[in-house]
């Protein structure tokens, strides 16, 4: 099955979303496919972005053969047509109404805000919901448990080969070295309420919130192929109404179908007893609906834009209130802010787990944008795959000669907590483990090279080699916050 | 009682899963001593441990055929020098016996930079050793460490080291937090007990192959320091390097210790990083004696044992020796 294909590639690249691997197909390959992430992204950035040209191929699609990208490739449309949901009643059926309006809104309002420069919003499409939340909250969540069982049975001495044969299997793919997600709550909360809401309508998130969705259906409107009942051979019998997966036949209207509702899925095609329904070539523009949006709509979406514009531009690091992020090695912030479309891929391939998605109160504007927190995580010397997995160059491809040369922060010692510094004992982790080939920390109490160890070694930054990786940080032995830590470059001395 | 299979598939599924959902819980709240991680200056205190680390394997210290305590040979050709420093202690016949599960441990600490760089072990020294030990009848030569700056895959490959290995017939293997355990240290003047290895502590054989290198604290990083690789937590022995780099080799005590000085890096180590800081002095160094490797090796520093603090600690625990005047040493040039 198409739809089963479709989501195995989805999980095949997700898994294969790592440091210095490659797949069949780019690892970012559903997002260049994402129409409503590249059109957004190309507006907010002002910008052609060529990787997300590959959009048009599904816009084409949607305008060819109506939504059929939500039956039959999107991987979240295929997980949601396996959750659970009520069965219609055959005196109880969906007949569309007026809440499907809600995908548009939040399509307009999507693209309004990106005219305005954020992209905030684009966490509800669906995809980049999807990937972050499998590399986010789910990949993790079983890491632990399989670190936890395979920590238990290997107490029993006859079970050890087998539990090692097994670790062996996924160590590097599901066991790996990210620790965890900050706002892995916040992301769990979205998606269980995507899923939890097919308790109230079979594919709930399909029919009434999702805005590429309601982007595909827009266009379906005057899609080539569409669905047709031949009256004369129905017989009212509504399995078709029944088995709609989105609700989209209305038996009020002698079971037509609207096209920007229906996911061209077929199934009504199979179950109809006398086949009355077809999918076949038609002109024009599809039959209007009450639910279609208006211009009124479109204002309501603007106003609520240009509120949320508001809201958004205050931003804490700019009014001194937090110290600021520290990004990726090759973004500039204003235009990271504009391109990044919160998919995920970089937090996904970072080998260290320091990558995380920016979660901080008040700054709106930034939501789920990487930030690196060198606590949990370092800046790996030997890497530069945010830049190559990121599908809208939100983080520039840098080769990894560049990358090694970019600061991103500067580290800066704490002599209070240091522990040469506060207790006069020896330390200098953070020298050992510098990576820059003439150490951006240099040691007082003795030379470096081949010097004497007169005293306890004191280490100091050299602010001219460091390039803020912050394996200092992550490394320093200090109990909970580290010595040396790493600031982002604009912070004032 | 018949049950479908649905039903059984289904039953099944919900007991593993709920299992596994039970031992996480259970393991968060009642964490064990290989997972708590260490955050004072003192390492974690296990329960008694309930298997005693294996008895290191003894190794006669003159071999019957009147081999040397300790080999250094010099030339062109890595694989040359380590087999003729082999073969000067006794052949790795005295070291590996038909059937021996053989673990080798390289310095493999970045991933950051080709072997040209010396900051991780010669792949071409670490590959001839797999094949000695394979020839000498090995059942299994794993090769390992555990990198601090980049992930085992990365630096395996970058070192050359997954290459050479596998070319040999050896096995990367990647360590498994999973097989980590509280060790007693015994003989330890300082620390008394870490989370070791599990697998190395078991090995019929362990070979410990370093890289001879600068470093800040430690001074120079050898054969003694490179044990560090096989333990957690190692910022915490930072402390009191010297002692407790001692007090770990007085409990992991390798087979034989085969010194890379075919290049070393004689500043900014132990990460590396210029081809300035690397001089090419293209010896092997080979003993079961630790301490006297590492002593010899200082000597290509112009350094000797005594001015390195943890080789004073390791003569003083009499893991060895480091006067090199009261041992038989063959110098080969090749």
């Amino acid at each position: 099955m198409v739809q089963v294909l479709a989501l195995l590639l989805f999980f095949y690249l997700l898994l294969g979303t790592l440091q210095g691997s490659t797949t069949v197909l780019p690892h970012d390959f559903f997002f260049r496919l994402d129409p409503l992430a590249g059109i957004s992204a190309m507006i907010a950035s002002r910008s052609w972005l060529m990787p997300m040209a590959l959009g048009a191929i599904i816009l084409l699609l949607a305008v060819t053969a109506g939504r059929a990208w939500c039956s039959w490739l999107c991987p979240l449309g295929t997980i949601l047509d396996w959750v659970p949901s009520p069965r219609p009643r055959r005196d109880n059926l969906d007949i569309p109404s007026y809440w499907r309006q809600g995908k548009f809104f939040l399509l307009f309002t999507i693209l309004l805000a990106a005219i305005l420069g954020s992209l905030t919003l684009l966490i509800l499409d669906p995809i980049t919901l999807l990937f972050r939340t499998f590399s986010s909250v789910i990949l993790p969540l079983l890491d632990l448990m399989i670190e936890v069982t395979e920590t238990l049975l290997y107490r029993v001495g006859p079970l050890q080969p087998a539990v090692a044969w097994f670790d062996s299997l996924l160590r590097g793919i599901i066991l790996t070295e990210q620790p965890f997600f900050l706002p892995n709550l916040l992301l769990l909360t979205l998606f269980a309420g995507v899923l939890g809401l097919n308790a109230v309508r079979p594919r709930f998130w399909c029919r009434y919130l999702c805005p590429l969705g309601g982007l595909l259906g827009l266009l379906s409107k005057v899609a080539l192929i569409r669905y047709k009942v031949n009256n004369e051979k129905c017989i009212s019998c509504r399995r078709c109404a029944i088995t709609c997966h989105t609700g989209a036949i209305d038996p009020g209207q002698k079971f037509a179908a609207d096209a920007a509702e229906c996911t061209v899925c077929l199934d009504c095609v199979d179950i109809c007893p006398t086949r009355a329904i077809s999918f076949s070539p038609q002109l024009g523009l599809a039959s209007p609906q009450p639910y279609d949006p208006r211009r009124r709509h479109l204002l309501v979406s603007l106003a609520g834009a240009a509120v949320g514009a508001v809201v958004l531009g205050v931003v804490p690091h700019l009014n001194r209130a937090e110290p600021g992020f520290i990004r990726p090695p090759g973004t500039d912030e204003k235009q990271l802010l504009s391109s990044c479309i919160r998919c995920g891929e970089c937090a996904k391939v970072c080998p260290t787990g320091v990558i995380q998605p920016s979660a901080s109160v008040g700054d709106w504007d930034g939501l789920w944008t990487p930030r690196l927190i060198t606590r949990l995580g370092y800046c790996d010397y030997s890497c530069n795959s945010c830049g190559q997995v990121c599908p809208t160059g939100a983080i520039a491809k840098l080769s990894l000669d560049e990358k090694r040369l970019v600061p991103i922060g500067i580290a800066r010692i704490d002599k209070t907590r240091c522990i040469p510094w506060a207790e006069g004992q020896q330390c200098i982790v953070c020298e050992e483990m510098c990576p820059v080939p003439q150490k951006a920390i240099w040691l007082h109490g003795g030379g470096r090279g081949r010097g004497r160890i007169a005293d306890v070694l004191r280490p100091e930054v050299i602010p001219d080699l460091c390039i803020g990786c912050g394996i200092c940080e992550y490394q320093c032995p200090v109990e909970g916050e580290a010595a040396i830590r790493v600031w982002p470059t604009a912070a004032p001395v | 009682m018949k049950i479908s299979r649905r039903e059984f598939i289904r039953k099944m599924a919900a007991l593993g899963f709920s299992s596994a959902l039970t031992g996480t819980l259970f393991s968060l709240f009642a964490c064990g001593p290989e997972e708590v991680p260490v955050t004072t200056s003192q390492p974690p205190v296990p329960p008694e441990p309930k298997l005693s680390p294996a008895p290191a394997p003894p190794v006669p210290t003159v071999s019957p055929s009147g081999g040397a305590y300790l080999a250094a040979a010099r030339g062109e050709s890595p694989a040359d020098l380590v087999q003729t420093a082999v073969k000067a202690l006794g052949g790795i016949e005295r070291f590996v016996k038909p059937g021996n599960n053989v673990i080798i441990k390289p310095n493999i600490c970045v991933a950051y930079h080709t072997y040209e760089y010396a900051a991780t072990t010669n792949p071409e020294v670490v590959g001839t050793l797999v094949a000695l030990c394979l020839g000498a009848g090995a059942k299994r030569v794993r090769v390992m460490d555990q990198p601090f700056g980049g992930t085992p895959q990365q630096a395996y490959a970058k070192s050359g080291i997954e290459e050479a290995v596998t070319a040999a017939g050896g096995q990367m293997e990647i360590m498994s937090n999973v097989k980590y355990r509280a060790a007693t240290i015994s003989e330890g003047r300082d620390i008394t007990s870490w989370p070791v290895y599990g697998d190395v502590l078991n090995a019929d054989v362990l070979i410990n192959v370093p890289i001879a290198k600068h470093h800040s604290l430690a001074r120079l990083t050898l054969g003694m320091k490179n044990l560090i690789g096989v333990v957690l937590n190692p910022g915490q022995l930072h402390f009191n390097l010297g002692q407790r780099i001692a007090d770990l080799n007085s409990l992991v005590r390798p087979t034989l210790t085969i010194v890379d000085a075919v290049r070393i890096l004689m500043n900014h180590g132990p990460t590396g990083g210029s081809l300035d800081d690397v001089k090419l002095a293209n010896t092997v160094i080979a003993s079961h004696d630790t301490v006297a490797a590492d002593s010899y090796a200082a000597t290509l520093f112009g350094l000797a044992g005594a001015d390195i603090p943890a080789i004073r600690s390791g003569a003083q625990m009499v893991l060895g020796t480091m006067d090199l005047r009261s041992i038989k040493i063959e110098e080969i040039n090749i």
